[in-house]
């Protein structure tokens, strides 16, 4: 699929998706920053095509967030601004609620595989189909 | 399509020679039940143990819950496509163990599913701690993938769940309740002054740990689609969701789904129950946009005067409910959302991750951020391992003790947002 790129902080689906896909890999950035980059990417023209608050797993509750934006730029995608904007309003919300915990590496391997396979059946979802 | 159900009231639960009910008392086999789930090779060891209301025990973390339940006659048998054989459900006669649950605990994933308490101040929170607990603990054979360490635990729930519902095949029930919905014609006709009402079920669908399934297919490949609200009750939807303990919808909470049960109660009298319309709350944006305009379709192809919208998560899920809100009443309907909510522990931030003008009616299952306390428990069934990193639970929320601080969505259903909880908002 040439026409995505995934934003993400989560080395798994560099390591998974990097040869196959255009993955934009921030390993030092916080969930919050990955977010920050889509948003800008929006606003550059990029068109978000999946919800950034997938998965059950809360802002502050997990460190790793992958979200798919198109390679194309076009007109401003006012819809997806406003899922990115809220999404950045709820994590700020989770974050100031309290501490981000010190996970173990066990549990962040699993909060890894978590995102990557949410990330994956969607990115499946998409494949073939139209998503300008 | 019309369904009798039969009640049958468990009062206590035991260890048996025969898995059985006698005068209100579920005998269970033990063994039997092991060996049961030790046939799925993917599974190391099975413990078997019993938690009763009111017991100083602690169950952590719970995978699902089910209610034990048979088909006694029509067409099909119990969790249809998971189990059994696909066939349609939802008519003839079904037995029901009512008070009695099969519970799977077991680690899937460090972040673990959430704590049921038998008894405290907590246990008022989980509709669990007054039902007589068949818990089955399983273990993983080592090194097992995470998602057939998953299917083997779902399966293992299920078909526990359904022979323990065996059990009620030849007892006469306390209760029997019949429930029947027409095809859409004859329905209309049958009560023609009566508003139309539907019920749009939002089916979690996002991945691994987060699906749903109907009649065996996962609800991420589904599109929008109508179901009788009977086959509900036999089993045709099953939970593989098991991450935020608070909001998770169980097997039980979809074989008794409150918003079914209550839309029968009046349905003849001030309103005309028309159905379910199924839907998905898949990641992929344009996903929501199919599934979200198929719902409007069936709202204005059945000519549904009201619906109310139930959804299960937090965040990608509150996307799909806007969506369909808006499309549902641009269909003509009046709409009508149920949710949880996560304003903070304050209760004072936005307690969804969307809206849109038409979201103007909505019923509270409460905030999911509120902090309480848990006593020290005399057992724990399952381990405490994982509290800290369960969803609600956070570093120093596990005491030496054994006592826990920790969010109110750490508890299991304690939000749940189909509105069987007994927690909720008011506006002043």
């Amino acid at each position: 699929m040439t026409n995505i790129v995934l934003v993400t902080n989560n080395s798994v689906v560099q390591e998974k998706f990097g040869e196959k896909l255009d993955v934009n890999h921030l390993p030092q950035a916080t969930y919050l920053e990955t977010l920050e980059v889509v948003r800008d990417k929006i606003h550059a023209g990029h068109k978000l095509l999946t919800h950034p608050l997938s998965g059950s797993v809360k802002p502050n509750d997990t460190p790793y967030k992958t979200i798919v934006i198109s390679k194309a730029k076009g007109t401003l995608d006012y819809d997806g601004l406003g899922i990115i904007e809220e999404s950045m309003a709820s994590a700020q919300k989770f974050i100031a609620g309290r501490k981000t915990p010190q996970w173990t590496d066990k549990v962040k391997a699993d909060f890894r595989l978590i995102d990557f396979t949410i990330i994956s059946t969607a990115i499946n979802s998409m494949d073939g189909k139209f998503i300008g | 399509m019309r369904l009798e159900l039969g009640k049958i009231k468990i009062t206590d639960v035991q260890p048996g020679e025969v898995t059985k009910v006698e005068n209100g008392t579920l005998f269970v086999n033990k063994q039997e039940l092991i060996d049961l789930a030790m046939k799925d090779d993917r599974i190391k060891g099975v413990k078997v143990e019993f938690a009763r209301p009111g017991e100083s025990v602690r169950i952590a973390p719970v995978k699902d819950v089910i209610e034990p339940r048979v088909k006694v006659s029509g067409t099909g048998a119990m969790f249809p496509g998971m189990i059994n054989k696909v066939k349609t459900v939802g008519s003839g006669r079904t037995h029901a163990l009512v008070g009695a649950n099969v519970i799977t605990c077991g680690k899937i994933v460090g972040f673990q599913e959430g704590i049921i308490d038998m008894s405290g101040p907590t246990a008022k929170y989980t509709p669990f701690s007054e039902t007589f607990n068949v818990c089955i603990v399983i273990e993983p054979v080592d090194n097992l993938e995470t998602h057939d360490y998953e299917q083997a635990a779902r399966l293992a729930g299920l078909k526990i769940g359904a022979l323990v519902g065996e059990a009620g095949r030849n007892v006469e029930p306390d209760e029997v309740v019949v429930y029947e919905t027409k095809p859409i014609a004859e329905q209309t006709a049958q009560y023609p002054n009566l508003p139309k009402v539907g019920y749009i079920h939002m089916l979690q669908s996002q991945g691994l740990l987060h699906d749903t399934f109907y009649y065996g297919v996962d609800a991420k490949q589904m599109v929008p689609t109508f179901m009788y609200p009977t086959e509900i009750m036999d089993g045709a939807i099953t939970s593989g969701n098991c991450v935020a303990p608070c909001d998770k919808v169980t097997t039980f909470h979809h074989l008794n789904n409150p918003v079914i049960e209550d839309l029968y109660k009046r349905h003849g009298k001030d309103l005309n129950f028309i159905g379910v319309i199924l839907t998905n709350e898949n990641v992929f944006l344009a996903d929501k946009e199919r599934s979200s305009d198929m719902v409007g379709k069936f709202v204005e192809f059945l000519g549904l005067d009201g619906v109310i919208i139930t959804e299960e998560g937090y965040g990608n899920p509150d996307t799909d409910l806007m969506m369909n809100c808006k499309k549902s009443t641009e269909a003509g309907a009046k709409v009508v959302l149920i949710t949880d909510e996560f304003p903070g522990r304050d209760g004072k931030s936005q307690s969804l991750a969307d809206a849109v003008p038409e979201a103007d009616t909505l019923v509270s299952c409460g905030n999911g951020n509120v902090i309480v306390e848990f006593p020290p428990m005399d057992k724990v069934i399952g381990t405490l391992d994982y509290v800290e990193t369960m969803i609600g639970g956070y570093e120093g929320s596990l005491r030496k003790d054994g006592s826990i601080e920790a969010e109110i969505q750490i508890i299991i259903a304690s939000t749940i947002a189909n509105g069987y909880n007994t927690l909720s908002a008011k506006m002043y």
